[in-house]
């Protein structure tokens, strides 16, 4: 009866591991002088976004849930629980996730979501748990439907989200360096996601993996990070408040005023919630890619190095 | 795992380290060294609008700053910084200095530590320039 198949909640059992490595990072940083910064405000507001994330997906878990046992429902295929199958669940999940994690940063709807996660200028522990209140409104559940479809059971598919999830806490680090150069070649690693956390223009729109950095490598994402370069940690424009609520909820409301303004067509009411971040419908704010641009004709000589296309 | 351990294990963390960081002396506000800082601050939030020039206020917590797009304000967020223009702001004297409040749902209020000659002169000059 694989209906009724649970799996353990991998992310709440994680919470202690939690805790005991941001004390041992923070241990680090304090006693070495290097490795990363800790402020207490900033950190107090990551912890309390990623409790806040455990209490929406208590809430409203179960609308995800119950679309993906629709699903499972009406496919005709199972692929069992052997212990392959979960392991091809989980790196079709990952590969799911870089998918995701790349429409969180090119449609506005979804970075309303997911913005939160990148509005902390720190880059420790604590900033992996800065996660979304609103996962749920962005409708993503949709990108997992063709696992669910091929026979992968729901509980699985979610199973391998939250080991996905624990991989990438460990990552929001500046105590490590660079991991051995295989580690580094095929999967996410504190260098890799920290490019990611980068507000310089180079690193924009840069490696969207969870665990498996070759998803950015196949579609042309990949940005390596540069000694010479280190990664400035937040958004293009700072937030000023650490309101939990207004961290939660800033980009959402920034949708609702720029897309209800008096004199705009429909076409350009539906662009303010589905275009990159950035847009607007009098070019008026910059995109990624304006930002990118309007470096390069700062810095000519940065065409075609990693993170910017060639000039000309 | 019960939702009521969980629960203690969430708010004791959260609140436990907290108060270990606060205790590490790690609550400190930023401080710009001199106007140079202030004015780099800006230029990470705004890099294309140019700071003419900045005011620091005398604890250095703050600066205004003065663009060809109008005044702006850098202020600490925590061991960092932010900026906004002061489009549409609404000033006023404080107990310790000066509030500003913004039409910015990401910024709303931005309390300036000032000495009341100092608030006293900031305000006259913003509500020369905003
Ligand atoms: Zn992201
Ligand atoms: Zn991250």
């Amino acid at each position: 009866m694989s209906d009724q198949l649970t799996y353990p909640d991998v992310v709440q059992m994680a919470v202690p591991f939690f805790i005991a490595a941001i004390l041992i990072e923070l241990l680090w940083i304090v006693l070495k002088g290097r490795g990363g910064r800790y402020e207490t405000r900033d950190a107090l507001t990551s912890l309390i976004m990623g409790a806040g994330n455990v209490i929406s997906g208590i809430v409203l878990g179960f609308i995800a849930y119950g679309f993906f046992m629709v699903l499972w429902d009406i496919t005709p295929l199972d692929l069992g629980t052997a212990w392959y199958v979960v392991l091809l669940c989980f790196v079709l999940d990952d590969l799911r996730y870089y998918w995701v994690h790349r429409f969180g940063h090119r449609i506005r709807w979804v970075w309303a979501s997911h913005v939160n996660h990148h509005s902390s200028q720190h880059y420790n522990l604590t900033t992996a748990l800065r996660q979304t209140w609103t996962g749920t409104f962005t409708f993503m559940m949709i990108v997992r439907a063709p696992l669910i479809l091929l026979g992968f059971h729901p509980a699985m598919v979610l199973f391998c989200g939250g080991l996905n999830l624990i991989y990438q806490f460990w990552i929001h680090t500046e105590a490590i360096g660079r991991m051995p150069r295989w580690i580094e070649a095929v999967m996410n690693t504190p260098s890799h996601h920290r490019v990611h956390h980068g507000r310089n223009p180079r690193y924009l729109d840069a490696n969207y993996a969870g665990v498996f950095i070759i998803w950015d490598r196949m579609f042309g994402t990949f940005v390596p990070e540069l000694d010479e370069e280190k990664p400035d940690y937040g958004l293009v424009r700072n937030l000023g408040t650490f309101n939990p609520i207004r961290v939660a909820f800033h980009e959402w409301v920034g949708i609702f005023r720029d897309a209800t303004q008096p004199g705009l067509t429909w076409r350009q009411r539906l662009d303010y919630c589905i275009k990159p971040p950035g847009w607007s419908h009098d070019g008026s704010r910059d995109t990624s890619e304006a930002i990118k641009r309007k470096h390069l004709a700062r810095n000519p000589q940065d065409a075609g190095t990693p993170g910017f296309p060639e000039g000309g | 795992m019960p939702l009521h351990i969980l629960g203690i294990l969430v708010v004791g963390g959260i609140a436990g380290v907290a108060v270990l960081l606060h205790l590490l002396g790690l609550s400190r506000v930023r401080r710009f060294g001199d106007e140079a800082a202030a004015r780099a601050a800006w230029a990470a939030e705004f890099p294309d609008i140019p700071a003419n020039r900045a005011v620091l206020c005398r604890n250095r917590a703050a600066a205004l700053i003065e663009t060809p797009q109008g005044p702006g304000v850098v202020w600490p967020m925590g061991a960092d910084s932010t900026a906004r223009f002061l489009t549409g702001a609404r000033i006023a004297r404080s107990r310790d200095g000066l509030t500003i409040r913004l039409p910015d749902y990401t910024a709303p209020r931005i309390r300036l530590t000032l000495d009341p000659d100092e608030a006293e002169a900031w305000l006259t000059d913003l509500e020369k320039t905003a």
